[in-house]
């Protein structure tokens, strides 16, 4: 079996470093140019020669994505960050335009290039064709089924990359610009105003049309990726925050480490849908992978989404000896509340806030100011980066 | 160019009503949706239904393992008749070369053909490439100036806005019901847009549904004209060729206005 890995997005370095973190054996990101969130904070050279020295310390990967559909104004200066990005020692770049891809190998440079999802690949023809110009990797088309992945290992033998995880475009990804036409902001330049998920109205008919995606999730499918031959798990959500981050990745990475060890249960697999649907703001299903998403994996109502309130700290740092964990409130907690602690080195327990204390070491009622520093006594030891939230699941109830 | 001297240009003209095949236009071309490959039409082809000489392939779709198997077999069965292949899904253009077949091909993939290096690069592999809709007039002739062999460009066409797997109409029509139907008209209220959608078993098209008319533009490095003409009959299909104004369907697209994707500069 080749190595499976598992990749994080990240829009940010404190995001970047959860990612490793919980888990993630790659993270991709975008610079501050050539990127398809272009408006998202995006990480400047000195932030992706950052990136790629926190990766490379922890012997993990970074790729940075080279994504757009360039127009003539944008050709002039890519020899040149491609070549920064080059004397920085990332890992590879995510390109979709061939100019990107023919740029790369003529130039010699050291990274890998992988071909994004925006070109749309669903067969082995397709991949055959990229594989001639050089590349390393194929990061497929969301709408690719297992028989499709299979053959294209199949017959290209190239590192596979999927989604499995987060949101989907209605359209294939790269073929649409509803966004150019509706707001003159640029899709394929990383402009999408995400006009799919807009209503729309049709004549005759009293109901709004919609036409919104629920998330991917293929939790339930790893296995059969593996076999099919996929190499890299993709989470998307560039513009999500640290609690997503973490949670999501730190559940693929147990997921997937308990699939190679043999280990996974079916209870498990349960517990970890519902964790999964919870911190995210749009149900999920599996899409395409085993046919076509029918009525049910859409919304029909535009955006039906909800705001969550789970995360309630972030563990700074722990004192071992008075066992006094410092944590940054991320959302309102209180006396008597029952959270739970998670962390990648740490099975999820339950905990009682019976005693908060702030910054002075005063006793307070009550966590209610964002970013606030409050400091709870923890037996269980602690370490920077876990974090603290509402208690919904508790695993046990599934075993 | 007089609308006279336009009218010997080459046309690449999408075969969407049958009807079309008798105008009596010089140096018009046709282009068949071919069943099973295509997506964004009411009406496709079987080749062996292909009523004339010199015929031009739509392929369309995005591929999927099971169309890669119908288009080898479709591809051994071509004649004479058919002279070239258009299509979007690059494994199409890996085939054509693996089976060592001597067919024009036009790589037509609207959204990806927006700057000349790229195009210039697809060349070395086509015979010509369909500059995208997606740009500006200054950038169509910049990318006409360069690219090393003649391209087509839009002439008047629908242009495809969105193109998804999904079966978008009927997942719809379904959830509240409806009538079963292959076209609709979707309105958007804030921007005050219509979108043409059509679907067949292989996902739904939606079309920006004012036709996109370039027909005053030139350059001599055209080799043909592309129209998509999904909703026109033949009457009006022969005025448009006839250069009658269309103001009252169509626009200039993105022609004179440039797209932008920063909110705010770094």
């Amino acid at each position: 079996m080749d190595k499976v890995e598992l990749l994080a997005p990240a829009g940010d370095l404190e995001r970047l470093k959860i990612a490793y973190h919980y888990g993630a054996d790659a993270v991709y990101c975008s610079g501050k140019k050539y990127g398809l969130r272009a408006n998202a904070s995006n990480f400047t050279l000195e932030e992706l020669k950052s990136a790629t020295n926190i990766a490379h310390s922890l012997g993990k990967k970074l790729y940075v994505t080279v994504n757009i559909l360039f127009h003539e104004e944008e050709v002039e200066g890519l020899d040149t960050y491609l070549k920064n990005l080059d004397k920085i020692g990332v890992d590879a770049i995510i390109a979709s335009d061939i100019l990107v891809i023919k740029k790369a190998k003529e130039m010699h440079l050291s990274f890998e290039v992988h071909v994004s999802t925006q070109a749309s690949i669903l067969n082995s023809e397709a991949a055959l064709f990229y594989k001639n110009l050089g590349v390393t990797r194929l990061v497929l088309a969301r709408e690719a089924h297992l028989n499709d992945i299979q053959e294209i290992k199949k017959r290209t033998n190239l590192d596979l990359e999927c989604f499995v995880h987060g949101a989907m475009c209605t359209s294939f990804s790269g073929r649409c610009v509803l966004s150019n036409h509706c707001t003159n902001r640029d899709a394929n330049r990383g402009g999408c105003a995400q006009i799919c998920r807009w209503t729309f109205s049709i004549d005759s008919v009293d109901t709004p049309y919609s036409m919104t995606p629920k998330d991917l999730n293929l939790i339930e499918y790893i296995s059969r990726m593996i076999d099919a031959g996929v190499n890299s798990f993709k989470v998307e959500g560039r513009m999500r925050g640290i609690y997503y981050i973490a949670t999501v990745i730190l559940v693929y990475r147990r997921v997937l480490d308990k699939i190679l060890m043999h280990k996974l249960s079916n209870a498990e697999v349960k517990y970890y849908l519902d964790v999964l649907n919870r911190v995210a703001n749009r149900e999920s299903t599996p899409q395409f992978i085993d046919g076509l998403p029918s009525k049910e994996e859409q919304y029909f109502l535009g955006r039906d989404e909800v705001s969550n309130q789970d995360f309630l700290g972030l563990v700074l740092q722990y004192d071992k000896k008075n066992k006094m964990a410092t944590i940054e409130q991320r959302n309102y907690f209180k006396l008597g509340d029952v959270v739970e602690f998670f962390g990648p080195h740490l099975e999820t327990f339950s905990y009682k806030i019976e005693k908060i204390y702030d910054e002075n070491g005063d006793a307070i009622g009550i966590a209610n100011h964002p970013k606030m520093i409050i400091k709870l006594k923890v037996n269980t030891t602690l370490e920077k980066f876990d974090m603290m939230r509402i208690k919904v699941f508790d695993k046990q109830d599934y075993m | 160019m007089s609308v006279e001297e336009k009218m010997t240009s080459n046309f690449l003209l999408v075969v969407t009503e049958e009807a079309f095949l008798d105008l009596k236009v010089k140096n018009i071309n046709f282009l068949f949706p071919i069943k099973g490959l295509s997506v964004g039409f009411l009406k496709t082809f079987a080749i062996e239904d292909i009523p004339i000489d010199g015929a031009y392939l739509y392929i369309n779709r995005i591929l999927d393992t099971e169309a890669i198997c119908i288009l080898k077999e479709i591809l051994t069965k071509l004649d004479e008749k058919t002279i070239g292949l258009c299509f979007t899904d690059l494994g199409v253009l890996q085939i054509v070369k693996g089976l060592g077949l001597s067919l024009k091909l036009i790589y037509m993939q609207n959204h990806n053909a927006t700057n000349v290096d790229s195009i210039n690069y697809y060349l070395d592999d086509v015979d010509s490439v369909l500059v995208s809709t997606d740009i500006t007039k200054e950038e169509m002739i910049s990318i006409l100036d360069g690219a090393k062999k003649p391209l087509v460009i839009p002439y008047f066409m629908l242009a495809d806005a969105m193109y998804s797997r999904r079966t978008l109409l009927t997942n719809f029509q379904e959830e509240f019901a409806l009538e079963k139907k292959s076209i609709e008209t979707l309105h958007e209220n804030m921007a005050g847009l219509d979108f043409l959608g059509i679907e067949n078993e292989y996902g739904t098209v939606l079309y920006a549904k004012k036709y996109i008319d370039y027909r005053f533009f030139t350059h001599p490095n055209i080799a043909y004209s592309f129209i998509n003409p999904l909703g026109l009959d033949k009457k009006n299909l022969e005025k448009v060729l006839d250069g009658k104004s269309a103001l009252e369907i169509s626009n200039t697209g993105f022609l004179y206005q440039k797209t932008y994707y920063r909110l705010k500069e770094e």
